[in-house]
């Protein structure tokens, strides 16, 4: 009865659950949220009441303790409905509590986590800076110690729950920045919170292409003071963490592709039988079987491959690095042909808002570049495979 | 006091459109659909849930409360089961079947040796299976255990003292309140899940349930996995024998496309002359 796609008897319960939350209370909202830019916060609370928020993070916190598999299928459930509001999703049950469970003290967790966990406060996490994308090592916002205090300096860009309205900043974040001096190679992480001082939104971006139904923002932190106990493990441990999180992040991104390409090849399937064109089906054409047909089996490889990586994920150890970059180079590049091709097979009502496929097509775009560009997983990836002579 | 619920999987109601009949009208098909509970066998559960809860606190039973739920079916139904004991229920019993082997007949006979073992209180159940809408177990078991019953239910109010219930019963131009001797069967309506339809004399009169069946929280989907689930053959029950031979499926008649009329007196015209209707 179990499979690849659900391990257990309680990864299927919760694909189930989640499947219909998803489709009784998330698509109803989805295309207006994506319409008007906006984040839907009491819906994130509902989904809070599911008790997923803190898919990943330990009971003792009001987590559920649940593993990679989990993490994949909540996420590829909620974008199959709606990537946007996944996106929020991710960012804090992955970004921020996933990363603060796996790489906080115990302290840390006990103050944080478990309004995470219930969605009391929504966190995000800070990475990416104007200045530094892909470089993240470059990134140039500053830590300094002054007693009992850091004292951060810079700005972020791209945060993903940076805000929850266009003028509100979000509650709490992981930020990453470098002590004064130090090198390169050594980052340190920060937890802050709204009404930390010196702790501003700089701006909430517009006019985003896709995943609009999740805010983006910039944060600024102008002599941002930050309690010492708010240091996550040492300075200077941080490029550690970064890299463990970005594993799951990405098989969470590679999901969210996933849920998409399924959409779309529904809707793509079902419009190939209804639809007539010189009085046939347009499933009897051949170029359109191919639409379909090419989407299916990438679909499956894509979903495959996932799942697979999932199983081999160890959330608390690095070290999926090859295939948690290889799932999501697959990945996000398929949902987004499917998506095109599910356009194309619909035609001129596949360009517009009706049919779904139009705003999953905008939003799988973002698959490509948030979490890492494609390009970044094919320099991470060949990287890695320079030391393996064989492959398994 | 305690509750039995009995479940049916069915095909995805949400897709019936797509239900197809094989080739000489010898079966519906419904390759391809998914699994799904009968919608009115998940309000059933949560009817049941509310019974024997506070609603301030849905994850707990009351002291000596419980809720059963049994299903006949393929083993893979079992998973419809630990759904039920995500949602709250303490304890599942699969009888493995299939399908084609059971009636309502036979199911209803099946149900009276469920209640003979597990002696519940109450039985609660969905008016119908949305797959065949027979509409005719809970009558039937009713009727084989000589209980009283209410179909329909669209409110449920236990007594005080857990004796008797009143229940509500939507009917044209109003609504018929029964009162029923424990123990006895009721078949529930969508209603039964509107946000004040359960009175237990617990949950505080202010509060109001979320419109539906509820989902499942994660740590109960965890916690479900210690509920016991026993399984065991139909054949255990000691019941068999379908009365019921299905003749022949059809699908219903294409419907006709409407159409469009410009303006009032057109409306008029066509259904004194067309309709018939004036
Ligand atoms: C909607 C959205 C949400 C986001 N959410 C978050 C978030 O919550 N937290 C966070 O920290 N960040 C977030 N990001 C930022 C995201 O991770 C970055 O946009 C991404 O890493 C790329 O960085 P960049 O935009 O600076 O592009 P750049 O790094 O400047 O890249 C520009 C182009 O150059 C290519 N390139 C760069 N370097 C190389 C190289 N060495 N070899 C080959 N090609 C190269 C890139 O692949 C890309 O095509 C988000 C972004 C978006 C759009």
């Amino acid at each position: 009865m179990d499979d690849l796609f659900n391990p257990t008897s309680e990864h299927r319960t919760l694909r189930q659950t989640i499947r219909s939350f998803a489709e009784k209370e998330i698509e109803p909202q989805a295309a207006e949220h994506d319409r008007l830019e906006k984040f839907n916060h009491a819906l994130f609370r509902k989904v809070g009441e599911l008790g997923i928020l803190g898919l990943t993070v330990d009971p003792q916190y009001q987590g559920a303790g649940m593993d990679a598999a989990a993490v994949a299928l909540a996420h590829e459930e909620l974008s199959a409905v709606d990537p946007g509001f996944a996106l929020a999703f991710l960012a804090h049950t992955l970004l921020f509590a996933n990363n603060l469970s796996v790489n906080g003290s115990d302290a840390q967790k006990q103050r944080y986590l478990p309004d995470a966990c219930t969605g009391a406060r929504i966190g995000g996490m800070c990475m990416s800076e104007p200045g530094a994308g892909t470089d993240v090592l470059g990134l140039r916002t500053t830590a300094v110690r002054k007693g009992d205090r850091y004292v951060l300096n810079g700005a972020k860009m791209w945060i993903t729950n940076g805000a929850v309205s266009d003028t509100e900043l979000g509650d709490m974040f992981l930020v990453y920045a470098r002590m004064e001096g130090a090198p390169r190679s050594k980052l340190s992480m920060f937890i802050v919170e709204k009404g930390f001082k010196g702790f501003s939104l700089g701006q909430k971006i517009k006019d985003k292409l896709g995943m609009r139904a999740s805010t983006t923002a910039e944060l600024v932190f102008e002599d941002c003071e930050v309690p010492v106990e708010n240091l996550v493990g040492e300075e200077g441990d941080a490029t550690v963490h970064m890299m463990r999180n970005l594993e799951i992040e990405r098989l969470g991104l590679a999901a969210m592709s996933l849920g998409i390409a399924r959409r779309c090849i529904e809707v793509m399937n079902r419009y190939a039988t209804d639809r007539k064109s010189f009085g046939q089906p347009l499933r009897d054409f051949g170029q359109i079987q191919r639409h379909i047909a090419e989407s299916y089996a990438e679909y499956m490889a894509g979903r495959t491959y996932t799942y697979w990586a999932a199983s081999k994920l160890d959330l608390d150890k690095p070290g999926g690095r090859l295939d948690s970059d290889g799932v999501k180079l697959y990945c996000s590049t398929m949902a987004k042909n499917v998506a095109d091709r599910a356009i194309q097979t619909l035609g001129g009502y596949g360009y517009v808002g009706e049919y779904r496929v139009e705003r999953l097509w905008r939003d799988a775009k973002l698959l490509e570049i948030g979490g890492g560009t494609i390009e970044a997983h094919q320099k991470n990836m060949t990287r890695e495979l320079a030391r393996t002579e064989k492959l398994p | 006091m305690k509750i039995l619920v009995p479940l049916k999987r069915t095909a995805d109601p949400d897709n019936a459109n797509k239900i197809k009949i094989a080739p000489g009208g010898a079966k519906v098909v419904t390759d391809g659909l998914e699994p799904k509970p009968n919608p009115f066998d998940e309000y059933a559960v949560e009817s049941a849930l509310r019974l024997t809860e506070n609603g301030t606190n849905p994850k707990a039973r009351l002291a000596g409360d419980s809720v059963v739920v049994a299903t006949f079916g393929a083993k893979e139904a079992s998973q419809t089961l630990r759904q039920a004991l995500a949602m709250g229920a303490d304890s599942g019993l699969l009888f493995e079947a299939s399908d084609e082997n059971l009636d309502g007949d036979l199911v209803a006979r099946a149900l009276a040796k469920v209640v003979e073992r597990e002696k519940p209180d109450l039985v609660v159940m969905g008016k119908q299976a949305v797959d065949g809408d027979s509409n005719q177990v809970g009558q039937i078991l009713a009727e084989r255990l000589g209980w009283p019953s209410a179909t329909f239910a669209m409110s449920i109010e236990l007594s005080q003292d857990k004796k008797s219930v009143i229940v509500g019963r939507e009917v044209d131009g109003g609504v018929i309140k029964l009162k029923l001797a424990l123990p006895a069967v009721i078949t529930v309506d969508l209603r039964i899940v509107a946000p004040k339809s359960i009175t237990n004399h617990v949950t505080p009169q202010t509060h109001n349930y979320q419109e539906g069946a509820r989902y499942a929280p994660l740590p109960m989907i965890m916690a479900a996995k210690k509920k016991p689930l026993a399984e065991a053959p139909f054949a255990s029950l000691g019941v068999e024998g379908v009365k019921t031979s299905y003749v022949k499926f059809e699908a219903p008649p294409a419907r006709k496309a409407g159409i469009k009329v410009k303006d009032v007196p057109e409306l008029v015209q066509r259904l004194r002359a067309e309709a018939k209707a004036l």
